[in-house]
């Protein structure tokens, strides 16, 4: 499995399915090697094998910035290495086949597929244009439509990201399978076991500060509530480019004692933040899937999400509002606010339904492709 | 011999409109809470699909048949109401029917209500009371024979439906209270004196309000005369098929031949030497063999046949409660328009949209739901009644003031 992003060193969605997949793997007793690039850190003895390919040197995993300059070389020279690392290794491993995540390994894949002569799998987390915005990067564009194009299957997160192929890239139906993420319920602290020690009622907003993750509507839509509704703490945790953006426009909207931002949250804290809050709003512009809404029904935090996001699709216990209609998104978080029986019944649903989301649930339905080509 | 006993229910529910806290709300109520132009739709698409046709084909059997095809409806309020607003054609469709002598009407709950369920049971009989005026205006009937909301009933309800001068009582012929028994003879009922309780039999019943189409099912296509030979084997001295109205042509489509069934289906069953039609009031006079005991509430919905389909989860629960909660305030306003209001909102279907449940009947719930979820169905009809608990509110101190 060629990847990017693998726990601890990782930024979002991409490195927790990683993780959590190679180890429901590890549990069915299906052998993975996993391709990371080298941290400062050397992992060993872990299951998957890690094995670290040398040329990116490691930054934070944050913004893009932070690479510098010769991201885009630097993301070849790992490819280049990678699938050289694969051949060496095929020889002794044997390998049946090639599985790769989003487009920072289409090439390492291709590249290995030519020289191992193996089925590929290409996992499509989000595409240039749902990271992106306003501006897609055109040479990514190229490589994910490459690697959607010569993949002999092509897996997505929901049946909106498979749309989005289809219709973006002319990708072939019939060689792209959806496997939802999962989630693993007990991780997570329920809300009722949690103490709280205010009063005050928690709004939760949880992702990259980046337009597409809808911040800037998350914000407008408090104020709307604070308008109703006094006593609520509206909180934003993650980092990203437009966090200073962010605090400017909650001052400029007079709300700025009653916005929390938190910055990257890492995994312990992340637990009690979903416990803690009354509302978790996701009101992603567009989100190919959204794992932190089936980490807050695990937590049986209710959950408003935006109806450009892919885990809207995969339950119905949870309101859905359209990103831009800030009045509705307000209404739900007031009603969730108000009225608790509905809060608890939200919850206590959320939670039964989150269990159907296991990641051994997700491990074999991308056996099941794999099973399709070997 | 069993006498073939057809009730349907004519209903169609009073819509909601999303309803937002951040609008200008003040205004006429019904306006602001109701959405005139979903109501309106749908009552044109059903009328044009269901009612008119459905009630030119009963009429033409009437006539055809000599006076020997019987049938009861009971209309609600709040269709009767629609008739009004929307298409009076439909109204006086049912006039014509009624006209024949061979149609039989019921009495129930003006605005397909649960009050039957309020500790207070003031309004349950003036809801009675005006369903009851309103058959008299257009039908000029007085209907012997009772039907609760849903088919809801307890051994209270009928004792209070008994006390109010009718003789029978119709609900649903479920294995819960009747046991090994069969629901086609007449029972007594626990508690009453003389009431009598009309069951349904859902098997025959639901062969054709929900299977008719049902390629799954062993039996289907279902054809007219395959009905009539069923029906003929029935060993009580009735068999009462009661269903939704709207079976004919909106649950089941034009296209599944139920127009064909229906139009048939009378002849079929008169060819038995067995088998004939009456209504309940005819029926009304026939000894009943037993007594059933409903201590907790039956209905014909869902699976469960309880009352779970409109008060199963808590959320459900505490809409009623606040609704119920209201009456005394609303009595207290002396203000018709905001009584009229809250009756509208104590319409079932309100509390039907909220239901939760996961298997094979939230799949029912939903197709006739006009939300999203049942979360949004209770935060729109939370924030309605929050709304018109203001202007009862509001009401009162003005008159406080005076």
């Amino acid at each position: 499995m060629l990847g990017w992003e693998f726990p601890p060193f990782k930024s979002g969605g991409l490195g927790v399915h990683c993780y959590e997949l190679t180890s429901a793997f590890a549990r069915k007793g299906i052998e993975v090697d996993f391709y990371m690039p080298r941290t400062e850190f050397e992992i060993k003895g872990t299951t998957p094998k890690l094995i670290q390919v040398m040329p990116v040197h490691f930054g934070p995993y944050t913004a893009r910035e932070a690479y510098g300059a010769d991201f885009m070389s630097r993301v070849l020279q790992y490819n280049l290495k990678c699938a050289e690392e694969v051949e060496k290794n095929n020889r002794e491993k044997k390998y049946d086949l090639i599985h790769n995540h989003d487009w920072l390994t289409v090439r390492a894949a291709l590249l290995a597929k030519q020289k191992i002569n193996k089925p590929h799998v290409f996992t499509v987390h989000s595409t240039e244009y749902d990271r992106s915005g306003l501006g897609p990067n055109p040479q990514i564009l190229d490589i994910e439509r490459m690697g959607v194009h010569s993949a002999d299957r092509v897996i997505t997160v929901s049946h909106m990201m498979k749309k989005q192929l289809v219709d973006r890239f002319g990708a072939d139906c019939g060689r792209v399978r959806v496997v939802y993420n999962g989630v693993d319920p007990d991780k997570f602290m329920k809300k009722w076991e949690v103490r709280k020690y205010s009063k005050e009622k928690v709004v939760l907003f949880l992702g990259r500060m980046a337009e597409q993750k809808g911040p800037v509507q998350f914000l407008q839509a408090a104020q709307k509530v604070l308008s109703v509704v006094k006593n609520v703490r509206f909180v934003m945790a993650g980092g990203g480019d437009m966090l200073p953006y962010l605090i400017n426009y909650s001052i400029q909207l007079g709300i700025s004692d009653r916005v929390t931002f938190l910055g990257y949250l890492p995994e312990s804290q992340l637990h009690e933040a979903y416990a803690k809050s009354d509302v978790y709003v996701l009101p992603s512009v567009s989100e190919p899937f959204g794992i932190t809404a089936l980490e807050a029904m695990a937590s049986g935090t209710p959950i408003i999400l935006s109806k450009t996001s892919g885990v809207s699709e995969i339950t119905p216990h949870c309101l859905k509002v359209d990103f831009w209609d800030v009045n509705k998104m307000a209404e739900d978080i007031i009603a969730l606010l108000r009225y608790r029986v509905l809060n608890h019944t939200m919850g206590i649903h959320e939670v039964e339904d989150a269990k159907k989301f296991s990641w051994d649930r997700a491990a074999d339905e991308t056996f099941n492709v794999y099973r399709e080509l070997v | 011999m069993p006498s073939i006993c057809f009730y349907f229910q004519v209903h169609q529910p009073l819509r909601m409109r999303r309803f937002s806290i951040f609008e200008d709300n003040n205004g006429d109520p019904y306006k602001l809470y109701f959405s005139e132009k979903l109501n309106r739709e749908v009552f044109e698409k059903v009328a044009r699909k269901c009612y008119l046709p459905t009630n030119s084909i009963m009429l033409d059997l009437i006539n055809r048949l000599d006076g020997r095809f019987k049938i009861s409806y009971s209309l609600t309020g709040v269709f009767l109401d629609q008739c009004c607003e929307f298409n009076p054609k439909v109204l006086e469709s049912f006039e014509e029917l009624a006209k024949t002598g061979c149609v039989d009407f019921l009495d129930e709950t003006y605005h397909h209500s649960l009050c039957s369920l309020f500790q207070d049971k003031t309004e349950f009989k003036e809801q009675v009371a005006l369903h009851a005026k309103a058959l008299k205006t257009y039908f000029k009937c007085k209907p012997v024979v009772f039907r609760n909301t849903e088919a809801l009933f307890t051994n209270e309800i009928a004792k209070l439906v008994e006390d109010m001068g009718y003789k029978g009582m119709v609900t649903e012929g479920f294995e819960r209270i009747l046991g090994w028994r069969s629901p086609d003879y007449l029972y007594r009922v626990k508690g009453c004196n003389s009431l009598k309780a009309f069951l349904r039999n859902y098997r025959m019943s639901d062969d054709v309000a929900y299977r008719f189409s049902a390629r799954w099912w062993s039996e289907y296509p279902l054809t007219a005369d395959k009905y009539a030979t069923w029906l003929s084997r029935c060993e009580g001295p009735l068999v009462n098929i009661f269903m939704d109205y709207e079976t004919f042509g909106e649950h089941q489509w034009e296209d599944t031949g139920i127009f064909e069934f229906l139009k048939r289906m009378p002849e079929e069953i008169l060819r038995y030497d067995n088998l004939d039609f009456k209504t309940p009031s005819e029926l009304v006079a026939l000894e009943p063999v037993g007594e059933i005991d409903v201590p907790t509430p039956l209905s014909w919905a869902d699976m469960e046949r309880d009352a779970s389909a409109w008060l199963g989860n808590e959320m459900q629960r505490v809409c009623f409660r606040m609704l119920e909660g209201l009456e005394p305030m609303v009595r207290e306003a002396k203000d018709e328009q905001l009584m009229k209001i809250w009756r509208m909102l104590q319409n079932s279907d309100q509390l039907y949209y909220l239901c939760t449940k996961s298997w094979a009947d939230g799949d029912v719930h939903k197709y006739f739901s006009p939300f999203d979820t049942p979360y949004d169905g209770f935060i729109n009809f939370m924030n309605v009644l929050q709304d018109f608990r203001h202007r009862l509110k509001q009401k009162l101190k003005v008159e406080e003031r005076r």
